[in-house]
């Protein structure tokens, strides 16, 4: 399988005309890329804002960032299978993507209405807040949108996305047939067979057990949240999106999964310190003992089925899906298959232990640092100038207003804000970590 | 304790564990009907009773879907 | 040129040369200079350090009779004066191990640094670590010469005012006080940094290091249900219908005590769930799924227990901290002791 990543840095962006792109800038034309939203029967309002780094925006509610990419040869689309889009797997020929550049989803839909899980990232511009993100890099072009209010919470999750996607594909498609300024090519060649042969076992949630929903929607695999077995993707799948679509939190969004710079890094030293098998992603929530043990045993033998020596570890959640993630890496260790495992902390006040489960077998761990806001002392993000989304923010739990969840905990969005309450940066895109 | 993701339980310290059905429904399962519910979460019910009588030298078991001496173990 | 660094050795009655268990009830003496070890702890220290004087004391007599024994061990040191205090090694003996880590703690609370070693698996390294300088060794005194030379150095450092750093860079037994630190490398570089590492058979420093859970002595038996009173709590974050009482669904800083004397069962017209890490609508259908009242009405009934506690207690149990979930714990196990109740259930999510 042989992909070619034709990549489009954007060093500017503004309103235009036309939807083109020319020498790192790209101009949209607002109307054009709102038709293809508008479309949409379940959406009731669209607006697009652009953001850029150093200005004193907030944007809020934020619920994914994407970067467009588009397939131009070989089969399939990017992003398959997600909001009903193509499922043909993807991974070969050639794709364009934009760089330096984000689609941002913003609406006030929640997850799923169970438990009180909430839409919690908002993302600065710039100050000490928004610099703890890649986002604020970016130069973002914002989509406000709300779908119709008579839909159920599932059918409003999935018209946003689509709707996001619609913006991010309108874009992509400004460079389907132009020369790329940069090119890579990705492939698993045949290597020297002493070198050590590793996969990336790559969890993510899933929100079924959460929300009651095969379908709820979260972050997919070809258009699949559910509890399903381990997959086997090739690289390439994971490059073309095979893998995307946000989480709760700031790092798990279709940007940070397209940009993982550990996945990339495996792909990248392919052949050179390494011979990197592919991408095992396992899904994690499972709410029994038998269930948590049985995907781990599961993943480790596919590991081993396909001859890995190591494994590398990581994922995106919190709670109870530690124990299958680290069950995994005790059942590949017990196999013989060597794990480092990329991991955010719990709270270590009064010296406890920051793994849920401590295993001994999880022997090789490299720490982001304390997943919460609070425990990292993050302070208060202050005032901005403009706001793009909703004027009012509600602060639920783990912030300092209103840490019961309720109607009066709202605050000015342009106002000082307390940070979300997760930081947990998924896959290591900063140098923050604990010691003691 | 009774938990339906016994093995944590067991790793991290709990003495007295009992397993539990699932996370969304610990004392029972609602899939069973109600009268087979109610007698499945009276058997975890009662092997929770049964497991403070039970002398224990550390994190140990207890397993209201096994039966006999199978029904605790240590890890 | 510096003065000399004055150190104080303390050893057990075996490492002094008195003898064995036997003698492990002698009480506390001083000899002048090295002792025993404490000659090759001079050699790792170098031609700069002094043992000036080496406390001995037998295991029993310091465990047993702390008070005395540390209270004497702290007028040898008044009177001394030294830079530094090393205690040990004490390797895996265990009550040699406590005493260790006692006397490094009375040391430092009269202002004199202090340093000791010993294998992780010493209860010494659980009573001690939290305040006390532990260096790592093997089981046994073979690692006497690997121990001191790893010792040494922060003696050194301790001895001569200096703050240690972290330690996973210096070296002793992590302290319990894990801090946001910037290793200026970004994580995924670490992490397969991490993996050549492994892959290779080189040796990797854990960026968590492993630490075996608490142990909590299990509570005896009781001995006749029937007469047992026995409470129910939960962690499925059970609340009164439409939570008036204001509960997180996540985080929780307090639990609620509900009396449930008057009801027979869980009702999900009175009661409900609000919990972040569940799908809740199950429990909400029928709550007594993670407060079992139903089935333990039924019970009492019976005369299979006793009687039900009148006060049922409840929280959230997702992302509290773990010293936070320590302390509701411990605040709900008082109430029931109070309340006189002989057993209970807790039911998690």
């Amino acid at each position: 399988m042989r992909l070619e990543v034709g990549t489009f840095p954007v060093s500017d962006l503004a309103f235009g005309r036309e939807t083109r792109y020319e020498r790192g800038r790209l101009e949209v034309n607002r109307e054009a890329a709102l038709a293809a939203v508008r479309e949409d029967p379940r959406i009731a309002t669209a607006a697009l804002e652009i953001a850029r780094p150093g200005e004193s925006v907030r944007i809020w509610p934020v619920r994914d960032v994407i970067e467009p990419r588009v397939k131009v040869e070989g089969p399939g689309i990017c992003y398959p299978g997600i909001c009903g889009r193509d499922i043909a797997t993807v991974g070969q020929g050639r794709t364009h993507r934009l760089s330096g550049l984000g689609v941002v989803e913003v609406s006030s839909v929640n997850w799923h209405d169970a438990g009180g899980d909430y839409v919690e990232t908002y993302l600065d511009m710039s100050g000490p807040y928004g610099e703890m993100y890649p986002y604020a890099r970016l130069l973002n072009l914002c989509l406000v949108v709300e779908p119709d209010a008579a839909l159920g919470e599932e059918s409003k999750n999935y018209a946003v996305h689509g709707a996001a996607l619609a913006v991010a594909d309108h874009l992509a498609a400004a460079v389907r047939g132009l020369e790329p300024p940069e090119r890579e090519v990705f492939e698993l060649r045949p290597v020297d067979p002493a070198l050590p042969k590793v996969v990336y076992i790559w969890g993510v949630h899933s929100p079924q057990a959460m929300s009651g929903s095969p379908t709820a929607f979260c972050t997919t695999t070809y258009g699949l949240t559910q509890l399903t077995p381990p997959w086997l993707l090739h690289p390439n799948e994971v490059i073309d999106g095979a893998l995307t679509g946000p989480y709760r939190t700031a790092f798990a969004m279709s940007w940070t999964v397209a940009n993982n710079p550990l996945f990339l890094d495996l792909c990248r030293r392919h052949g050179r310190d390494w011979n990197f098998l592919g991408v095992i992603v396992l899904r994690t929530e499972w709410t029994t003992q038998t269930e948590k043990q049985l995907i781990a045993n599961q993943t480790a033998k596919l590991a081993g089925m396909l001859g890995a020596g190591g494994a590398v570890v990581t994922w995106d959640a919190g709670g109870n899906e530690f124990i299958e993630v680290v069950r995994t890496i005790q059942a590949c260790e017990r196999l013989g298959i060597k794990t480092v495992f990329l991991t955010s902390e719990d709270d270590a006040t009064d010296g406890a232990p920051t793994m849920l489960e401590p295993l001994p077998e999880a022997d090789a761990i490299v720490s982001t640092s304390f997943f919460k806001n609070a425990t990292l002392g993050v302070a208060e993000a202050p005032a901005v100038e403009r706001v793009i989304g909703l004027e009012r923010k509600a602060v639920h739990r783990g912030s300092r207003v209103g840490l019961h969840a309720g109607p009066d905990g709202t605050l000015p969005t342009a106002g000082p804000l307390p940070p979300p309450w997760r930081y947990d940066d998924h896959y290591g895109f900063g140098s923050l970590s604990c010691i003691e | 304790m009774i938990s339906a993701i016994y093995q944590f339980a067991l790793t991290t310290g709990a003495n007295r564990v009992i397993r539990g059905a699932r996370i969304e429904h610990v004392c029972g399962d609602p899939g069973l009907g109600p009268e087979k519910d109610y007698a499945f979460g009276m058997r975890i019910v009662t092997t929770a009773l049964h497991a403070l009588t039970a002398p224990v030298a550390g994190p140990t078991l207890f397993d209201p879907m096994a039966s006999g001496k199978e029904a605790e173990h240590a890890p | 040129m510096a003065d000399p660094l004055r150190v104080v050795h303390y050893v057990n009655q075996f490492f002094a040369g008195i003898g064995g268990e036997e003698h492990a009830d002698v009480g506390v003496s001083r000899r002048e200079g090295a002792v025993g070890p404490g000659r090759l702890l001079e050699k790792a220290l170098g031609k700069d350090a002094r043992v000036v004087a080496t406390l001995v004391c037998g295991d029993n007599a310091m465990n047993d009779r702390g008070d005395e024994a540390l209270a004497a061990v702290g007028a040898h040191l008044a009177d001394l004066q030294p830079d530094v205090v090393v205690a040990g090694p004490a390797f895996g003996s265990g009550r040699y191990g406590l005493a260790c880590a006692a006397v490094c703690g009375a040391a430092q609370a009269a202002g004199i640094p202090a340093v000791t070693a010993m294998h992780p698996d010493n209860p010494g390294v659980a009573m001690g670590r939290r305040d006390v300088f532990i260096v790592p060794t093997g089981e046994s005194a073979t690692g006497m010469q690997a121990a001191l030379e790893r010792l040494a150095p922060l003696a050194w450092r301790l001895g001569r005012g200096e703050a240690l750093g972290p330690a996973e860079t210096e070296g002793y037994v992590p302290q319990g006080r894990r801090r946001v630190h910037d290793r200026e490398r970004p994580g995924y570089q670490r992490a397969l940094d991490m993996l050549v590492a492994k892959l290779h058979g080189r040796p990797v420093v854990s960026e968590v290091p492993y630490r075996a859970p608490e142990r909590v002595a299990p509570a005896p038996p009781l001995g006749d249900l029937s007469r047992a009173r026995i409470a129910m709590v939960t962690t499925g974050g059970l609340v009164r219908k439409g939570n008036p009482d204001r509960q997180v669904s996540a985080n929780a800083a307090r639990y609620h005590r509900h009396s449930v004397s008057e009801l027979e069962s869980l009702t999900p017209e009175g009661w409900e769930a609000y919990h972040a890490g569940y799908f809740n609508h199950i429990v909400n259908a029928n709550p007594n799924y993670i407060l079992p009242l139903s089935f333990l009405r039924d019970l009492e009934r019976q005369g299979r227990i006793g009687a039900v506690h009148e006060h049922i207690y409840a929280l959230p149990g997702v992302s509290t901290p773990v010293a936070a979930a320590v302390g509701l714990g411990r605040s709900i196990a008082e109430d029931l002791r109070l309340a006189q109740v002989d057993g209970c259930l807790l039911v998690a999510t």
